[in-house]
């Protein structure tokens, strides 16, 4: 639908309030950009700690969306299925990570899986969360799936179950309908959650810091280098983490779209 | 044994309760379930395909199947809004199930099912730009193509435009016989169940009410539930007739009730004087509403014979009807 009536005050004053908060939200993002300089922003590009700070934050916060597709799609799916006791509990469970203060769920991973009995079970497996990638992988996971998880329920709820019931009787057993009917339906839904998920992990500081600061990500080094040296140091850095996820971000949105 | 044969089947979930019903269903018999909104006719349908937790037993011929899996049981499920799968097109939503189950000579029953529902220009289109019938078509092909032992249809024609009921109705018929299937379909229409079964069964609240040749059926209603369900009018006790020694009751159709207009005329089994409590013009006929002794009389009588809706005589007149156009109940 189009603006049909431009002139009508309450258009305007729709307009004038989106102007406000779109020039809050877009222009440090183009002053960052702007600001910076062609001639820094492409020493940064070909600075190898800055180009392996954001490959090392792209991966593992990938391997942190694969992990909670593996294991929160089941989650999603039970909780927007089934009616059992608990419910109301587990789900708010899920959103606490969403509202707790990102230093503290640092605290409470690196008590939980630092040098404690539960951090020796999965070192004598030979994972360690302290100053490990799989430490920045859990404090990424633990404050970013809610986002996946919540996303995944709402699109197992738009699929109505009488479409997996159709296909139980015509031969597909829950497993199969699960990967035939339900995730593929809910899909939109889950891809949105997931690029929600993993975009939120890369932009991760305060639970990684706490855990582990080497190896450095991208969040890390900005930090770094702005403690260090200041701004101008830190700036082309930032601009290049926020332009290689807006591409990747691009990139992925493309694909799917071209295949719905 | 039947071929399908249900016993004491019940369930109760999200509080509705399905009551020890029992059915027993012959090989190619057209099986009407007729009941209301609410009635229980989805949820029992749902049962039979295993899609519910029940107790009780359901065999297929010697074979005890509810014990088994919807994906084990064979059963064609058609529902209502069709349910087709939004993430597929035409054709792979009528071959799902070749994906999970051998199906003999594959290509032949796939063209054969194409051809016969007129499928062939819709193949390759998605599931969201098809027309209610369209949809219809392909949730019966996708059903058939699995060649199941017994076909369930909900409602298979409440989301088709009224125009093509008819037509579809007659499709049905002739899938049903060339598929050579044992159909369940749901439906409240007793006029598509009378068309369509060979034999009925009324659900009313979980219940089988009543089971029978549609004749039996939808002209003997045994309770006057169901009499009311399948739109008898006039129910009274056959007390009002002077038959006293039965309690019972009857049922006569406002069109063969007649206003008796001079005495002299009056050659009915039964005739009553009664006042005109209320008088509405419908298109070609009246609706008239008479008291008789504290009975209300529904009639209908056409608006060529009468003017102004009997305007013309004082409040009461004499209405009369014959003994064999009474159904007694």
């Amino acid at each position: 639908m189009k603006l049909a009536y431009r002139n009508n005050i309450f258009n305007v004053t729709l307009i004038v309030f989106a102007l406000v908060i779109l020039f809050f939200l877009s222009v440090p993002i183009l002053k960052m950009f702007v600001g910076v300089g062609s001639d820094k922003l492409m020493d940064a590009i070909k600075d190898g700690e800055v180009i392996s700070s954001i490959l090392l934050t792209m991966k593992v916060s990938m391997w942190a969306m694969v992990f909670v597709i593996i294991t929160g799609l089941p989650l999603a799916y039970l909780i927007a299925r089934y009616d059992f006791f608990g419910k109301s509990f587990l789900e708010a469970m899920i959103d606490i990570p969403i509202m707790i203060p990102h230093t503290a769920a640092g605290i409470a991973l690196l008590s939980t899986f630092g040098d404690t009995g539960l951090g020796d079970f999965f070192k004598f497996f030979g994972i360690e969360f302290v100053g490990t990638e799989y430490g920045i992988m859990i404090a990424m996971m633990f404050l970013s799936a809610p986002f996946l998880i919540n996303a995944a329920k709402d699109g197992f709820r738009k699929v109505d179950p009488k479409l997996e019931n159709v296909a139980r009787t015509l031969g597909a057993n829950p497993f199969r309908v699960f990967f035939a009917i339900s995730i593929p339906n809910a899909r939109k839904d889950i891809v949105n959650g997931a690029l929600m998920m993993w975009s939120r992990g890369l932009g991760e500081f305060g639970a990684v810091i706490i855990l582990v600061y080497h190896p450095m990500t991208t969040p890390v080094l900005i930090f770094d280098r702005f403690s260090s040296y200041g701004l101008s140091y830190s700036a082309p850095v930032a601009a290049v983490i926020i332009g290689f996820s807006a591409l990747v971000f691009l990139i992925i949105r493309f694909i799917v779209n071209r295949f719905d | 044994m039947s071929y399908l044969s249900i016993k004491h089947l019940s369930n109760s979930v999200a509080g509705f309760s399905l009551k020890d019903i029992d059915l027993d269903i012959e090989k190619g018999e057209y099986f009407v379930l007729l009941g209301q909104s609410g009635a229980g006719k989805t949820r029992l349908l749902e049962a039979i395909a295993g899609l519910y937790k029940s107790s009780g037993t359901i065999f297929y011929k010697k074979d005890e199947i509810s014990k088994k899996n919807p994906e084990h049981r064979d059963i064609g499920f058609v529902y209502q809004d069709f349910a087709l799968f939004p993430n597929m097109n035409v054709e792979e939503n009528i071959v799902f199930a070749g994906r999970y189950r051998e199906v003999e000579k594959k290509e032949e029953h796939f063209r054969d099912i194409v051809d016969f529902l007129d499928l062939q220009n819709l193949l390759e289109r998605s599931i969201s730009d098809l027309s209610g019938g369209e949809k219809q078509r392909i949730a019966i092909a996708r059903a058939i193509y699995a060649k199941p032992k017994i076909l369930l249809l909900d409602e298979p024609l409440s989301a088709i435009d009224p125009t093509f009921r008819n037509s579809i109705m007659k499709k049905l018929k002739e899938i049903h016989r060339r598929y050579d299937l044992t159909t369940i379909h749901v439906t409240h229409n007793f006029r598509e169940a009378s068309y369509l079964a060979d034999k009925i069964a009324i659900i009313m609240d979980g219940s089988i009410e009543q089971i029978g040749s549609p004749d039996e059926v939808l002209n003997h209603p045994k309770t006057i539930e169901i009499a009311k369900f399948l739109g008898f009018k006039n129910i009274f006790s056959t007390a009002l007739l002077d038959q006293e020694e039965k309690v019972n009751y009857f049922s006569i159709d406002p069109n063969l009730i007649h206003v008796v207009k001079a005495e002299s005329n009056n050659c009915f089994d039964y005739s009553f004087k009664g006042n005109i409590e209320e008088c509405m013009g419908i298109t070609d006929h009246f609706k008239l509403f008479v008291n008789v002794n504290e009975n209300q009389f529904f009639i209908k009588i056409p608006k060529r014979d009468y003017e102004n809706c009997l305007s013309g005589v004082n409040n009461f007149i004499t209405i009369g009807f014959n003994e064999k156009d009474i159904a007694y109940l």
